[in-house]
């Protein structure tokens, strides 16, 4: 990515909020999904803070669904100053907090909450980065990401929509950037390696605001001269669709690609009828090797 | 994309002008704008829809490009030259079609004197093509190309192959003859008996074998009517090809290499091992790589074919880069805008008197502007609304 070397204009941050209930953190103490809310507050302010013409975006991911929790949509609230604060902080700080209680009173009673759909809430912030994009002046430079704060555990069945998600922020050069509140995710570990992001599990919940001011406020160009956290070993392996294990050897299908962790006379997937007799004979490439 | 209605009309300089300017008309209000939005938002569409094909594709492809090198490449009609035009579009053509292409193999092929050499081996290493691509730059052009001895180089090449990959030709054919030692007819059966589908980009005019050895192979022919089009017609060859037969499915066996943490990270160094793809080169010495599952040879960059068991090694990101292929989103159903929504579900921006059309997904009934629309279809392959609902948001097929 030659352009992420420049300073940009303007930059433009998407923070995905995962409010799913069923966080650990969250069924421990209720009380500290408001702490974390604060903190996340404070640092979209801050984020605003660095350039007159950075963008923002905060969407809230609820098991039953995600919306946007900033800007909202249509005509933004009236807010009045409140002790001197700039007009601006105290809108997102209202309209986040009055659109996620709205976002939480939606949601179905007699569901269980399930697990945080955050490829959907990706998909809705790239659509956006792009649309700000559209609007903006071509000579302005923008630089994109995407935050996620999240305490939940990532599983397989999202498998194919994070992939697409990971491959076109790729494209489209916007970083995602993970802070986990609980458990290590491997999965958004790999979205962050594919990106350029960055990942981190925090340690403590109590810190939060400092980890992410430190880790996530310096946008892509600024990273290079900070000491910021390695990106680790990335595990790469592939999950089969029959069991959603990890494999070191496995067998794909050649019309769709669908990796399987044995040898199945028809893929499940695209339901391709394979020729009897095993799996094609691999010749080994002939060459000469002076070791 | 061989479209019938093109072939009715032979040529392409027979099909007449498009009036495009008659079509813009006032509306009641005396005002033009909301038209000529509506324009751009068809014409940005229309560059889109043909690239939603069956869903079936040939993935593991193996294409060669055959480049002419001939006198003809030498002219000025593409600026600077025909041939450093070429040259510069390969390069990109390369870097797209491993990106769209990720377990796939390429090679090139020279075009001159009547002969055909082979410049690269088929292989999976991007830098190696472009270097290759580069060190053309001040090739001498001569002579006359052959397309029979390029057709049976590439049928002498492909034709090993298993028949699970798709086997393609791609000619990049600027002049407007051929010298060829025998009957050509005889070649492109050969070619069509072994299913390999070749296709040619002429810079020049449309040259009638061509033709027949694109429409008999199942192949693309495209004339080049400026660099603008040149660009297009060659990248549309990243995208894989519609089966063009009924290839030999298969499941090939495949190895993920998995780098193991470090067991004591600073006391031991880690081994001195040497790279195998780098081994002609005398290079690649050092503790970093990813080894064979099956016998440990280490390979500094993924994908490749591990040299010494076959092995074809990857890692899961090759293969989810084409999972989009597989599940492709239902299109939207376009709309007239009544008013059903005030805002697009995935940007929020609000809807205004300019959109005239709005898109609905008719799995999660959200309503998208059609700028997001077309970047759903086209790159995110994911509908936002769909994949934030517990009940829709799985494409995968259930197997618990
Ligand atoms: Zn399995
Ligand atoms: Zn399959
Ligand atoms: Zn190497
Ligand atoms: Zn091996
Ligand atoms: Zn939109
Ligand atoms: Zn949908």
């Amino acid at each position: 990515m030659a352009d992420d070397e420049i300073p940009s204009d303007s930059s433009t941050l998407v923070i995905i909020v995962d409010t799913n209930p069923n966080q650990r953190y969250i069924t421990e103490d209720p009380k500290i999904l408001t702490g974390c809310l604060d903190a996340v507050i404070a640092f979209a302010n801050s984020h605003l803070m660095q350039k007159s013409r950075n963008e923002l975006a905060v969407i809230g991911c609820h098991f039953h669904k995600s919306e946007y929790l900033y800007p909202s949509p249509g005509k933004p609230l009236d807010v009045r100053q409140i002790d001197g604060q700039y007009e601006l902080f105290t809108l997102v700080e209202k309209t986040v907090k009055m659109r996620l209680v709205n976002l939480i009173k939606s949601q179905p009673q007699e569901e269980k909450p399930g697990e945080s759909l955050l490829a959907g809430a990706l998909a809705m912030g790239l659509c956006f980065i792009s649309k700000v994009r559209r609007e903006a002046s071509p000579a302005l430079k923008i630089s994109s990401r995407i935050l996620i704060v999240t305490g939940s555990s990532d599983t397989a069945a999202q498998y194919i929509n994070y992939m697409n998600v990971f491959f076109t922020a790729q494209k489209q050069q916007v970083l995602i950037d993970v802070c986990s509140l609980d458990k290590h995710l491997s999965l958004l570990q790999q979205g962050c390696d594919i990106t350029g992001g960055l990942y981190l599990k925090v340690p403590t919940l109590e810190g939060l605001l400092q980890y992410l001011l430190w880790v996530f406020l310096p946008e892509g160009s600024e990273r290079k001269q900070l000491v910021l956290p390695g990106r680790g070993r990335v595990d790469y392996r592939a999950a089969c669709f029959c069991h959603r294990e990890l494999l070191t050897i496995g067998y794909v299908c050649s019309v769709c690609l669908s990796v399987f962790c044995k040898f199945s006379p028809i893929c499940t997937t695209c339901h391709t009828v394979f020729k009897i007799g095993g799996p094609l004979p691999i010749k080994p490439k002939k060459k000469k090797m002076k070791v | 994309m061989a479209d019938d209605e093109q072939d009715l009309k032979e040529y392409r300089w027979e099909t007449g002008y498009e009036k495009t300017w008659e079509a813009i008309k006032e509306d009641e209000d005396g005002l033009v704008e909301g038209l000529v939005a509506e324009f751009a938002q068809k014409a940005a569409r229309k560059a889109l829809t043909p690239r939603r094909g069956p869903v079936r594709l040939g993935m593991m492809r193996h294409l060669l490009v055959a480049i002419d090198c001939s006198e003809a490449m030498s002219s000025q009609d593409l600026k600077p030259t025909r041939f450093l035009c070429t040259l510069k579009l390969l390069e990109k053509f390369i870097e797209e079609f491993f990106d769209q292409n990720p377990l796939s193999q390429l090679g090139l092929i020279t075009m001159k004197n009547k002969r055909a050499e082979k410049i690269t081996e088929l292989s999976g290493n991007i830098r190696k093509h472009i270097k290759v691509v580069q060190g053309l730059l001040n090739l001498a052009l001569t002579g006359e190309p052959s397309l029979q001895n390029t057709l049976e180089m590439a049928h002498r090449v492909l034709k090993p192959l298993p028949g699970h990959a798709s086997r393609e030709l791609l000619v990049l054919f600027a002049s407007l003859t051929t010298c060829d030692p025998g009957d050509v007819n005889t070649t492109i059966q050969n070619l069509k008996n072994e299913g390999i589908r070749c296709s040619v980009i002429g810079l020049a005019a449309e040259v009638r074998i061509c033709k027949k050895l694109c429409q008999d192979t199942g192949g693309d022919y495209g004339v080049v009517l400026d660099d603008v089009h040149y660009r297009s017609l060659l990248l549309e060859h990243t995208s894989p090809p519609p089966r063009a037969r009924a290839l030999d499915a298969g499941l090939v066996k495949m190895g993920f290499p998995h780098t193991a943490p470090p067991s004591t990270q600073s006391d031991t160094e880690p081994p001195i091992t040497i790279c195998m793809c780098h081994i002609d080169e005398g290079e690649g010495v050092g503790g970093e790589g990813h080894l064979c599952p099956q016998c440990r040879s280490k390979y500094c960059s993924l994908p490749a074919q591990c040299r010494t068991c076959g092995l074809t090694l990857a890692s899961a990101p090759h293969l989810a880069r084409s999972y989009h292929h597989l599940f492709p989103v239902d299109p939207f159903e376009e709309l007239k805008n009544d008013g059903q929504s005030q805002f697009c579900f995935a940007c929020v921006r609000s809807f205004t008197d300019v959109d005239k059309q709005i898109y609905r997904c008719n799995r999660c009934v959200e309503y998208y502007c059609w700028e997001c629309e077309s970047m759903i279809s086209s790159t995110l392959h994911v509908c936002p609304g769909c994949a934030s609902r517990p009940h829709l948001y799985q494409r995968l097929p259930d197997t618990s």
